[in-house]
């Protein structure tokens, strides 16, 4: 009896699981990148990266679910069918092109150095010996151990990294513009201690884009699709001043 | 010393399962999981050099990070461990409910909580390097547990012993550093090898403060080649080989303390 009732629960388990993934994609966040995406007060996820994801669900007619998940290890949970796509700031690099598929741009980025208020800096090159942190895995990082002479730390999360600048660890942080800015003017612990100090200069552009599993063309054109609708539609521009005030 | 006591040893820790220097076969669990372990790594480096010869040569001075919280962690545990047993064991009111208050509240946070508590949450009045700041939880950590295993070696000293030094006229001092200590020290030593086995693993846990350790050199290296099966199925493995030699080196301490026990 207990066999069977064990049964019938797991058939009904896994047909519902089925219906529900058809309908549905789940996208995944590291939900501490604000204003992109982050967790508001009422543990909601957020930002002008999940407001984008419902508009185009709403263009092309599907239904998503977000999904918080650690930056270390999002793309291996993509490559484990974890969720059907990371909309997580992802920049596009060729590196990872190489491993995912990538959505047409939706977002321009450059990467920005918050330093103490004190500090002086204009440059990557006048960091040398000093030590930058960023969230490990991310772009800025990158950028940080090319540059010579600069050690660098990587972090869980990008707040951590601030947290260290903020206590001393660290000389400073380097991450996507957007999230710098948002640190250095909107956040009211460290109002006043830092400052935007540069945007490291580089010769080709970052973009933003929502990142697929390999050959997961289907959801690609559905993405592509929407991401033009919000552009020409206007939503975007609506977006931005929303989130990014500009 | 003629009282027959069935030595009561329950050897289900969180360390690692010390192999018995007794069993003189050649095929253990131990000699099978090194083996295996070392082969694998042999292998793989020797069939794909791409990515995993690559992986391990990323890896060795988190190896040395790995080693120098252990040890470093494992030298202040001592001395903390040591005080807090003998606190444990205290006649004296006041000694006894700090040490034993220690113990309570530490052993019941989690370690990972602890390092986020030294390192961000205190961070904010006192900042310590970050390497000195794992080290320092760490030790606060294992301390208490520590604490323990010295508590359960002096209690296990025989109490005619302490009788016996102080009508000869030692005084308490002397007594626990003259006569109780130096036996306590044969059942103390393999759980304290043992502690610093677990010790070794959990300070994997350290990677969360960004300090460049074996697991953090690991995800550094996945973080951008996207090889997360290839570099963790490395990490595990020389986390392996680690903690397999340590525990075989533990088990041989074991055998030498205990040389005349049969």
């Amino acid at each position: 009896m207990l066999k069977k009732i064990v049964l019938a629960l797991v058939m009904v388990a896994m047909t519902a699981s089925f219906a529900f993934a058809q309908k549905s994609i789940v996208i995944a966040h590291d939900a501490t990148w604000p204003p992109m995406e982050f967790v508001d007060a009422n543990k909601n996820i957020v930002g002008y990266s999940v407001d984008y994801c419902d508009a185009i669900a709403k263009e092309v007619g599907i239904t998503v679910e977000h999904k918080s998940v650690a930056w270390d290890g999002i793309f291996a949970g993509l490559v484990g069918r974890k969720y059907d796509m990371i909309s997580s700031s992802v920049s596009i690099t060729p590196e990872r092109q190489k491993k995912f598929d990538f959505s047409d741009p939706y977002f321009e980025v450059t990467q920005a150095v918050i330093l103490p208020a004190d500090a002086s800096g204009a440059s990557l090159a006048d960091l040398k010996g000093k030590t930058l942190g960023g969230q490990i895995g991310t772009t800025g990082v990158f950028m940080a151990k090319r540059a010579e002479g600069v050690n660098t730390k990587e972090y869980d999360e990008i707040g951590f990294a601030v947290e260290a600048l903020y206590t001393g660890r660290i000389d400073g942080v380097i991450c996507d513009d957007a999230i710098a800015a948002d640190y250095v003017l909107r956040n009211k612990k460290y109002a006043g201690k830092f400052k935007l100090a540069f945007i490291v200069k580089s010769d080709k552009p970052e973009y933003y884009g929502f990142v697929v599993k390999k050959g997961n063309k289907e959801l690609l054109d559905l993405l592509n699709k929407g991401i033009k609708a919000v552009k020409a539609k206007g939503i975007e521009a609506e977006l931005r001043k929303k989130w990014i005030g500009q | 010393m003629s009282v027959e006591k069935k030595e009561v040893r329950i050897a289900v820790t969180d360390g690692m399962l010390i192999p018995s220097g007794k069993d003189k076969n050649v095929i253990t669990a131990w000699s099978i999981s090194l083996i295996f372990a070392i082969c694998s790594i042999i292998y793989l480096c020797v069939k794909n050099p791409d990515p995993y010869l690559d992986i391990l040569k990323f890896l060795p001075d988190g190896i040395m990070v790995t080693f120098q919280v252990t040890i470093s962690a494992i030298l202040l545990t001592i001395p903390i461990g040591l005080a807090t047993g003998m606190g444990r064991l205290s006649e004296n009111r006041i000694i006894n409910l700090v040490a034993s208050t220690y113990v309570e509240i530490i052993r019941g946070i989690p370690l990972l909580v602890q390092l986020f508590f030294i390192y961000y949450a205190i961070g904010e009045f006192v900042q310590l390097p970050d390497l000195t700041a794992a080290i320092i939880a760490m030790s606060v950590c294992y301390g208490a547990y520590m604490g323990e295993v010295f508590r359960a070696g002096i209690d296990a000293v025989d109490s005619g012993q302490a009788e016996a030094a102080r009508s000869l006229g030692f005084n308490k001092t002397e007594t626990m550093f003259m006569v109780i200590l130096p036996q306590a020290w044969r059942t103390i030593l393999p759980p304290v090898g043992n502690e610093f086995i677990a010790l070794l693993k959990d300070s994997s846990l350290v990677s969360i403060l960004a300090v460049s350790e074996l697991l953090r050199r690991g995800r550094e290296y996945a973080s951008v080649t996207f090889n997360y099966f290839e570099c963790y199925l490395m990490v595990a493995l020389i986390y392996l080989v680690i903690t397999l030699l340590l525990s075989k080196a533990v088990s041989i301490m074991e055998n030498k303390l205990n040389y005349y026990d049969d």
